[in-house]
């Protein structure tokens, strides 16, 4: 059997000693290959998928140059003000909902409907308040990640246990000291969760209406490159985003740590 | 020691008791009516002593390990300790739950040293006086582990250190073992036996359990399922200091097989009672 043959295989990678990291590197060759052999076929236009090599040089010129760092820092900064706004507003309002039963059945239905809406049909609303410039994007990255960590926020406050707070009251602490020292560890690893969904969410919504209107940040390179038909330029820039991306996940991952359960 | 400014006592131990319960009383409505879940409920607990409340389970134990603790305003009927009445959490009373109850996020030490934070206590201290009580309840060389990484028996001693560590007059314990298996509780009981005579500890245990309580106690309460009423009170005249050794004497199954006598008939009404409601 077929199925099996591959199982089989699969078998013997793993005892042969063949790590995750070398699939991925396999997997991504394989990928640039193809793209390449496609390149130079001369099936597709040449413009449209330029050879590696060209996306290459167009790199390195992007990476030279400073323009592109000024317009990254424009981003990053409008993703972390969108993050921070949105996220403390989101954590206020999910702290609400979870706090009290009242308030989680009347309000929350809004925010579990609102929330998976393309939050890009607010935006000519978000221009017409903050203008064509960074307001309206960082307007647009926390009203995307407002819901995630909303929602996040009041699942980990339902989720504390009943008995840790009998524990505190039992030892009299204040109402800050509960605050500080039961319902926010408690919360800890749900909201990190809601920060790292958050934050994927606020790149996307700050990027979208970069590329939708405005004057600055990688989104308008992007769209720049597009305009003048500078394919590789582009590709290059959509590199750097990826790694933009990665990297961010990954200072949030290293923030939340493993989080420490029963 | 003592806060209260009008305890006449001129010397500590000659207080007749330390908290008493005066014709306690918890209603809850629901919607079959009002239930009775403590009804009318009287009794003192003395210093030093060890006294244990037993009952089946829907006897309101549970509500009445709340009332003490002051955790459940809207009673009827007093619970006073020193001569002070209880209106909320006392700091005369450290409690032990029933429920895993410690901080996953905190280390073994800052489980124990959470009292003393609340306090105010000064860093050093704390730590000291924690060490302390997790060497006192076997836990010395765990103080840095997490509770996830410690059985449950080491996470209920954790629970039981820290309450120690806030150095309260009663004891109140809500079935501490309930989770734990047959040969950890009896060992756990020998712990508790050894921490209480050392420390002449008040210790209040409410528990379902009639071995436990019949190994641990000077005086066990014994009460009626539903409404929960105290039924009778047996003193238990086995010798001191004991160890979990007491199970195998004639004398400690004599007194079990008493109190299951008064148990069997509330235990299997409740029984009954749970069926037909099914």
């Amino acid at each position: 059997m077929a199925s099996t043959d591959v199982v089989k295989g699969m078998a013997r990678a793993r005892r042969s000693g063949i790590s995750v990291m070398q699939v991925r590197i396999v997997l991504l060759v394989v990928l640039l290959a193809g793209w390449e052999i496609m390149a130079r076929s001369g099936l597709l236009y040449r413009d449209v998928v330029p050879p590696l090599e060209t996306i290459g040089w167009a790199l390195i010129k992007l990476l030279s140059s400073q323009a592109f760092y000024w317009n990254l820092a424009v981003t990053v900064a409008e993703v972390l003000a969108a993050l921070a706004i949105g996220g403390s507003i989101g954590f206020m309002t999910g702290v609400l909902l979870g706090g009290s039963r009242f308030f989680g059945r009347a309000l929350e239905p809004y925010i579990y409907y609102l929330g998976p809406t393309p939050k890009i049909i607010f935006f000519p609303i978000m221009i017409m308040w903050f203008g064509v410039g960074p307001g309206s994007k960082i307007a647009m990255g926390a009203v995307s990640c407002f819901f995630p960590i909303a929602l996040s926020a009041a699942a980990g406050m339902r989720q504390i246990e009943a008995v840790l707070i009998r524990v505190g009251r039992s030892f009299r602490a204040s109402q800050w000291q509960m605050a500080m020292k039961i319902y926010l560890p408690a919360m800890r690893p749900a909201v990190m969760n809601g920060i790292r969904l958050g934050l994927g969410i606020a790149i996307i919504g700050t990027l979208l209406a970069e590329t939708k209107l405005s004057n600055r940040g990688i989104g308008y390179l992007i769209m720049q490159a597009y305009s003048v038909f500078d394919m590789p330029r582009m590709y290059a820039l959509l590199i750097t985003l990826f790694a933009f991306a990665i990297g961010a996940n990954a200072i949030v991952g290293r923030f939340g740590g493993p989080a420490k359960r029963q | 020691m003592n806060q209260t400014p009008q305890s006449t006592a001129p010397m500590a131990g000659q207080l007749p008791h330390v908290l008493s319960a005066d014709n306690v009383t918890k209603k809850f409505d629901t919607a079959e009516g009002p239930l009775v879940a403590v009804d009318n409920i009287s009794f003192d607990v003395r210093p030093g002593e060890f006294l244990s409340v037993i009952g089946p389970s829907g006897c309101g134990k549970s509500t009445l390990f709340n009332i003490i603790g002051g955790l459940t305003p809207d009673h009827d009927g007093t619970i006073t300790v020193d001569g002070e009445v209880v209106r909320g959490p006392h700091p005369s009373i450290g409690m032990v739950f029933q429920e895993e109850s410690t901080f996953p996020w905190r280390t073994v030490i800052d489980n124990v040293c959470f009292p003393l934070e609340i306090a105010n206590v000064p860093k050093a201290e704390r730590l000291d006086k924690a060490r302390h009580f997790i060497n006192l309840v076997g836990l010395s060389g765990f103080e840095n582990r997490h509770p996830s990484e410690l059985s449950g028996g080491m996470r209920q001693r954790v629970a039981i250190a820290r309450t120690l560590v806030s150095q309260p007059k009663i004891l109140l314990m809500d079935e501490p073992f309930a989770a734990l298996d047959e040969q950890t509780r009896l060992l756990l009981g020998d712990k508790v036996l050894q921490i209480q005579q050392e420390l002449k500890q008040t210790t209040l245990l409410i528990t379902h359990n009639i071995t436990e309580a019949v190994q641990l106690s000077d005086r066990i309460l014994v009460m009626t399922y539903r409404p929960g009423k105290l039924k009778r009170i047996v003193d238990i005249d086995l010798p001191r200091p004991r160890t979990s050794d007491v199970v195998s004497s004639p004398a400690f199954g004599a007194y079990v097989a008493k109190i299951w006598g008064d148990l069997r008939e509330e235990a299997s009404r409740g029984m009954a009672e749970s069926e037909r409601a099914r």
